[in-house]
């Protein structure tokens, strides 16, 4: 596993950069077929989590200490997430039903591998400035081909605000909670 | 207190930024942009009035080449094969699309797009695939409807498998006047949706009242037992 190669070695930042933006990308692509929109989702979420496997769940800011505070601090990034779309009231998209297991799996993959794997790997390599600012540029790179361009500032400032609670909080369980309510929302 | 002052200036950004393009934050499973619509529904909001579209088809050794025709905002989008119009002494086609002015209801069936007129300086000879863009305000469109004229009669012509959310393809093998919709005697077809649309600022009112109810004792507790009141407590 990449999580084996010492752990302030770029190489680990970079493949991991590399393995992320390569799903992101694909599962994208793969979207555009017809009928493919769903099976894309799930398979990406589910490719996303693997880059996680072998790291320790602590390591990633899964652990189950302060859980009541992590839960509400999800219900909390949901909240701040659905803001601007909620005050726009009839201008919020509804998402249908058969994409709601797929927007799960696609946001709980999304967070354990930018929130998660990546920022990890870059913590260790430059310390938590890194980790933000590089999580939160790769996470917008990796949305420059499924989102048009005037949404990659807020998808930016979005990605921003999930690394920065699990930087402050050292938490994931949070932005996961947060990014699942809101892609469910909207 | 720093990291906290991080977070909230990072929320403002956040919401400024989201407040900037509509519907904010998504990741790709809504549509990139509000339907523009005829005949608004009341929940619609700010309304900009469906665009034309038009495309010249070149003909290359009497056979027209493949192309397709779409108006400005992308809600309706045909693609034509090769050859796929009758181009006997033509040198090249002209394909327009026009939204109707007004929003005709027929009796039994429900609209939930505008109509569109589709129209060719030379008649179809191959099937065309049509591409009709929905809004997330109406429900889901079971057929895709087809007429001669905007009275009607107005027939189905089915609908393939759905290839991205929110748009509704069929094909088709003449022109005419074309929108999506669903039997008005049957219930609206896919009409449980999670999450979103009137219900979304519900849904926001109730995280706030669930985060500050449930968050305050729980940050009382917290600085109770630890006296310091650090915030930085890790798994590790």
């Amino acid at each position: 596993m990449i999580w084996a190669v010492p752990s302030r070695s770029p190489a680990r930042a970079l493949v991991i950069s590399a393995y992320v933006l390569a799903v992101e990308v694909m599962r994208t692509v793969v979207m555009r077929a017809p009928g493919a929109v769903v099976p894309a989702l799930i398979l990406g979420g589910a490719a996303l989590m693997l880059i996680a496997l072998g790291i320790p769940a602590q390591r990633l800011g899964l652990g189950t200490s302060r859980l009541p505070l992590r839960i509400v601090g999800g219900l909390a990034l949901g909240a701040v997430l659905l803001l601007p779309a909620a005050a726009r009231s009839g201008a919020a998209p509804l998402l249908p039903a058969g994409l709601a297991a797929a927007a799960v799996a696609v946001s709980i993959g999304e967070e354990i591998a930018f929130r998660g794997a990546l920022f990890a790997a870059l913590e260790d390599l430059g310390g938590a400035p890194l980790a933000i600012v590089g999580s939160t540029l790769l996470w917008t790179l990796a949305h420059a081909l499924s989102h048009p361009p005037e949404f990659l500032g807020a998808v930016a400032a979005a990605g921003l605000v999930l690394a920065l609670w699990r930087w402050a909080c050292r938490d994931l369980v949070g932005p996961i909670l947060g990014h699942v309510i809101a892609d469910l929302a909207l | 207190m720093k990291k906290l002052a991080l977070m909230a200036a990072a929320a403002i950004i956040y919401v400024f930024a989201a407040w900037m393009v509509a519907p904010g934050f998504y990741d790709g499973f809504g549509p990139p942009q509000p339907y523009n619509w005829t005949c608004p529904p009341p929940q619609a909001g700010a309304n900009i009035k469906p665009g034309p579209g038009h495309v010249t088809i070149k003909v290359i050794g009497g056979k027209s080449d493949a192309n397709s025709a779409f108006t400005n905002d992308g809600q309706i989008v045909i693609g034509f094969l090769p050859d796929a119009f009758d181009a006997t002494g033509k040198s090249s086609i002209s394909v327009d699309i026009k939204p109707l002015d007004t929003c005709p209801q027929p009796t039994g069936i429900k609209f939930v797009t505008n109509v569109y007129l589709i129209t060719a300086d030379a008649p179809l000879k191959k099937s065309s695939n049509l591409v009709l863009r929905y809004s997330t305000l109406e429900p889901d469109p079971s057929d895709v409807y087809q007429a001669p004229d905007p009275n009607g009669p107005w027939k189905s012509i089915g609908k393939n498998q759905q290839a991205q959310p929110f748009t509704v393809d069929t094909s088709t093998s003449s022109l005419g006047y074309f929108a999506a919709g669903y039997p008005a005697a049957s219930p609206p077809p896919a009409a449980i949706r999670v999450g979103g649309g009137q219900l979304l600022p519900i849904i926001v009112a109730a995280l706030i009242v669930v985060v500050v109810l449930a968050g305050l004792p729980l940050a009382v507790l917290r600085r109770r037992r630890s006296p310091g009141g650090s915030e930085e407590e890790d798994d590790s």
